[in-house]
């Protein structure tokens, strides 16, 4: 039977790690036992294959799907505001004094008013073939019908299958996010999802923790309904 | 040196420069997906995992201390959404000694693309902390210390969970006649 010193040096030998007096060690306890020369040899082995397995490409639009996701997050990046990325010199020592008047002018907004201002979100997708559904809710009251929270490739989506008397705006919450969603056209004249296309509305920087997905409907400013969704937690 | 280019990315990209944190994604991509993928062997979770960890990266870079080694950070991060992940599936079943031995008689499995294959089974079968050890070390080549750092254990520490976890595939590969 190999002991943990044995292992310890036989481990240590395959990390490069023994010295001259460790070596001559190693060597007189592999020469006396078999078994432990059979696991020096199959450890070797091992990690020789561990250390030539190949690395994998990543999938081809990783890249570009963080560095989209990227601007959507702006607002939670402390201290951290995209520009163009190409500025010249100039435009630098420009910007570094007017870095310093917008820091102090977005401190103070920060002071006056901590709570994040809403994402402006335009637009519907068609829900991949493959999205999965993660939450649904039914709705009753001034806003009714059903909501649904998908999985679509890397990012969630809310689908709208509801009806409302009034025209509203729709606002979703979620970990510091908030998303004000416009263009469903929901309630009002003509204004009724409940069956036809659909709708379902990409919700960019939404992470997927288990955490709640808040989502309120407004009439005049004013919440007319709401229901609160669960995200996934990871895959 | 790659750990100052770093750090000057990391300035850049806190002042807004996109295109320094584009160089970011695009130097550590690569890694940080292939730890992801090993440590869940299944690629559209580890392409979530990837986008993750340097969306939380970039969302926390004010908190990253630039005196320390900016890939340590960010794979520590990847290494927390692959354990997230691994959290969120069924139970981890562990390998124990008294699993029945399949060994399939005499042939062996000798071919290294099935040895790759048997290793890459047996990754999936040890506890996930022992299998963050064999990432670090063997898919992204880090030092003790790196480990040490990435992991907050004493070296100490580190070297026996890989040296457990190295033992345990060992052992797993002879159950399957791999080795």
């Amino acid at each position: 039977m190999t002991d943990s010193g044995q292992l310890a040096l036989i481990n240590a030998e395959i990390d490069g790690e023994l010295d001259a007096v460790k070596r001559a060690e190693l060597a007189r306890a592999l020469l006396s036992d078999p078994q432990a020369r059979a696991l020096r040899d199959d450890l070797r082995r091992l990690c020789q294959t561990l250390d030539a397995l190949e690395p994998v490409e990543p999938p081809a639009g990783l890249r570009q799907s963080i560095l989209a996701a990227l601007p959507q997050q702006t607002r939670k990046f402390r201290g951290f505001v995209f520009g163009s990325g190409a500025a010249t010199a100039a435009w630098r020592q420009a910007a570094m004094l007017a870095g310093v008047l917008i820091s102090g002018a977005l401190l103070f907004e920060l002071v006056r008013s901590p709570a994040p201002e809403p994402t402006e979100v335009v637009g519907t997708i068609a829900l991949a073939p493959a999205a999965t559904l993660i939450d649904t809710v039914q709705l009753n009251g001034p806003v009714s019908g059903r909501l649904s929270l998908y999985r679509d490739r890397a990012m969630l989506a809310l689908q709208f299958e509801v009806s409302a008397s009034t025209p509203v705006e729709v606002q979703v919450a979620s970990e510091g996010h908030v998303l004000q969603i416009g263009g469903l056209g929901l309630g009002g004249p003509g204004g009724d999802n409940a069956a036809g296309s659909r709708p379902a509305v990409p919700l960019p920087g939404v992470p997927m923790h288990g955490q709640s997905v808040d989502v309120t409907f407004l009439s005049g400013g004013h919440p007319i309904g709401g229901a609160s969704l669960r995200a996934p937690r990871g895959p | 040196m790659k750990e100052d280019d770093d750090r000057v990315l990391v300035r850049q990209c806190r002042q807004g420069d996109r295109a320094a944190c584009e160089q970011l994604v695009v130097r550590y991509q690569k890694p940080v997906f292939n730890a992801a993928l090993r440590m869940l062997r299944n690629v559209e979770d580890a392409r979530d995992v990837a986008q993750t960890t340097f969306l939380k990266a970039f969302e926390h870079l004010a908190d990253y201390d630039a005196t320390r080694k900016f890939y340590s950070w960010l794979y520590r991060i990847a290494v927390n959404e692959s354990l997230n992940a691994l959290g969120s599936r069924k139970p981890f079943e562990a390998i124990s000694g008294d699993e029945p031995d399949e060994t399939p008689g005499p042939e062996r499995l000798v071919e290294s693309e099935q040895l790759r294959g048997a290793i890459e089974e047996a990754l999936m079968q040890i506890k996930p902390e022992l299998r963050t050890v064999i990432v670090l070390r063997h898919v992204l080549h880090l030092s003790y210390q790196d480990m040490g750092d990435i992991l907050t254990l004493p070296e100490k520490t580190v070297k026996s969970r890989l040296y457990e976890a190295r033992q345990l595939l060992r052992d797993s590969l002879l159950q399957c006649g791999a080795t």
